[in-house]
């Protein structure tokens, strides 16, 4: 009785916070709203002082930075985690499970220091670069920081799909990539979809390894795709400028609107990556 | 037997830790209230060298005090002051006057130091042949009019233009001379770096640099350029230019306190306007008022 009540409660709880957390993000960032309206969102220019609160440089640095990580992590992370569910014997599967364990907690700020000290430098030098600071290299930093997501959660998707399935493959006599690419992974894609997903968000919303190689410069990438430019992610920005504005000024709840903006792409990523789940269920 | 007693003592010690962690707990309101003598100081990263090693030579004689300093930028420091989040707030800059408007007339600023505000080059600018830099050029640099340090005596390499986050002193300061406004945009700006050290360590990284810092950072690898002035002198960011006036891009760097302040909190206050702060500021390349 004690239990269940106390189980009710933690629920309550956390659904309460999240309610009151996306609550106060929408009531701190309405004052910016109301004053300067949605047109912000896709004007390009960002300069407090000017009163200028464009997110259109940010919102492309956040993009960008995801899709190259994606473009990295998901083809390494599915490719770990098939060679370690199919191909290698079960007792290796510890060991790569701690090695990728080790990966994903090794702390945010960390990895923006590796990135300073050894990513910055060798693009600087390979790429005849002013610094290194750009967008590739935060996508390079944030491919490896969603990687242990990706790997671990595909894993699962994997190890989900009954072995059936593969016995059956094997007495139709499908060699091994057509085992793969025809059974295994339709099977585990929805597993596979709501883990890149998750990742997404983690990455989009990774903030202090970004900030420190990014740039932290509010200009559209030029032309669009020069991913070696300098730029801006949400989060660097409101990690550079949450300090230094003051409460209740509209830099502060332009910055709230940035959290906001934020919060709602990671929680869209969130449920679209629940949803597949329960059509797998059902059927 | 054996194991049916250490199973009891567990569950007791279990039981035990419980209610340890409970009287934590509730007791953690009362240890707040019991450390009433604690000093927090935040903001400018150029000043925050010397107010820790003030703080450390003051909590020498007064144990009973704790003092906290940590950066974050002079904008930050203000902002804190205001908000009650710290009880000092460091700055290398005047507050501007939004800022003003909200100390009102609950705080006062307390200068304790000047600093000069240098155009630091990579080592190897200097080395190419670049000897000193006008006003003006620095100007177009950060305007984006120069772009190859070829053009001002240099070698044949790109120049990566440094600016700082808006809010910070360095930045107010050196928009303000060089640009002629202190909000001044830098639209020739490759990267916006942080605090002293980050934009050092960027300098450093780079043999083609250019930034502002303030002239205490300044090392081997990060040099300070001399100004060539409109009447043909050139001057360095020395003590003796600072001083004489002749150096034009320097500041004061203050601390901004509540009026109403409490018995530690002035004594502390008391203690940093006194000649005790002398070997503190010259310590970290700074120049004492006096």
């Amino acid at each position: 009785m004690l239990l269940r009540s106390w189980i009710t409660f933690s629920v309550i709880f956390s659904l309460a916070l999240v309610l009151i957390f996306v609550g106060f993000l929408v009531s701190a960032s309405l004052p910016f709203f109301l004053d300067y309206g949605l047109s912000p969102i896709v004007s390009s220019e960002w300069y407090p002082y000017e009163d200028l609160y464009g997110f259109l440089p940010a919102l492309v640095g956040s993009a960008w930075a995801i899709v190259i990580a994606l473009a990295i992590a998901l083809p390494c992370g599915l490719a770990a985690a098939i060679v370690s569910v199919e191909i290698l014997p079960q007792r290796y599967h510890g060991l790569i499970n701690l090695c990728i364990d080790i990966l994903a907690g090794i702390p945010s700020v960390v990895y923006g220091l590796l990135g300073i000290a050894l990513l910055l430098p060798w693009l600087k030098n390979n790429l005849d670069l002013l610094s290194g600071h750009s967008l590739l290299a935060a996508g390079l930093l944030l491919a490896v920081m969603i990687l242990p997501t990706i790997t671990r959660l595909s894993q699962d998707a994997l190890r989900d799909v009954d072995n059936s399935y593969r016995e059956a493959a094997s007495s139709l006599g499908l060699d091994w990539s057509q085992r793969l690419f025809s059974v295994l992974l339709p099977q585990a894609w929805p597993g596979i979809r709501s883990a890149s997903l998750l990742a997404t968000g983690r990455g989009l919303g990774e903030t202090i390894a970004v900030m420190l190689v990014v740039g932290s410069i509010d200009r559209i990438p030029e032309p669009w795709y020069n991913l070696l430019a300098p730029a801006q992610t949400i989060t660097s920005r409101i990690g550079r400028e949450m300090g230094e504005a003051s409460v209740g000024s509209s830099q502060w709840s332009a910055l709230m609107a940035c959290g906001l903006v934020l919060t709602l792409c990671v929680m869209l990523l969130s449920i679209l990556a629940h949803a597949p789940r329960k059509r797998l269920a059902r059927g | 037997m054996l194991i049916l007693a250490f199973m009891v003592f567990g569950c007791r010690l279990y039981r035990m830790l419980n209610r340890i962690i409970l009287a934590c707990i509730l007791l953690l309101p009362f240890q707040f209230s019991l450390a009433e003598s604690t000093i927090s100081i935040a903001g400018s990263s150029t000043v925050l060298p010397v107010m820790s090693d003030a703080a450390q030579t003051y909590k020498n004689d007064n144990p009973s005090t704790n003092i906290t300093v940590s950066g974050g930028g002079s904008g930050t420091g203000i902002n804190a002051v205001i908000n009650g989040i710290v009880d000092i707030g460091m700055t290398s800059r005047q507050p501007t006057e939004a800022e003003w408007v909200k100390l009102s007339e609950k705080f006062e600023l307390i200068d304790i130091a000047r600093d000069a505000v240098a155009i630091a080059v990579s080592k190897a600018v200097i080395k190419s042949g670049v000897s000193s830099l006008s006003l003006e050029q620095i100007a177009d640099i950060y305007r984006g009019k120069i772009k190859n340090w070829k053009d001002v005596g240099g070698f044949d390499e790109e120049i990566l233009v440094i600016d700082k986050e808006p809010s910070r002193g360095t930045r107010h300061v050196f928009a303000e001379v060089v640009l002629g406004d202190a909000k001044a945009r830098a639209p020739g700006a490759s990267l916006i770096s942080g605090s002293n050290n980050e934009e050092r360590s960027i300098i450093t990284r780079s043999n083609q640099a250019i930034g502002m810092l303030s002239h205490a950072w300044l090392n081997d690898d990060v040099r300070g350029i001399t100004l060539k002035l409109d009447n043909g002198d050139t001057v360095s960011a020395s003590p003796e230019h600072v001083l004489d006036g002749s150096y034009p891009i320097q500041r004061s760097l203050s601390l901004i306190v509540a009026k109403n302040r409490s018995e530690a909190l002035q004594s502390f206050i008391a203690f940093l306007q006194s000649p005790a702060l002398v070997p503190s500021i010259e310590k970290n390349g700074y120049l004492p008022l006096n």
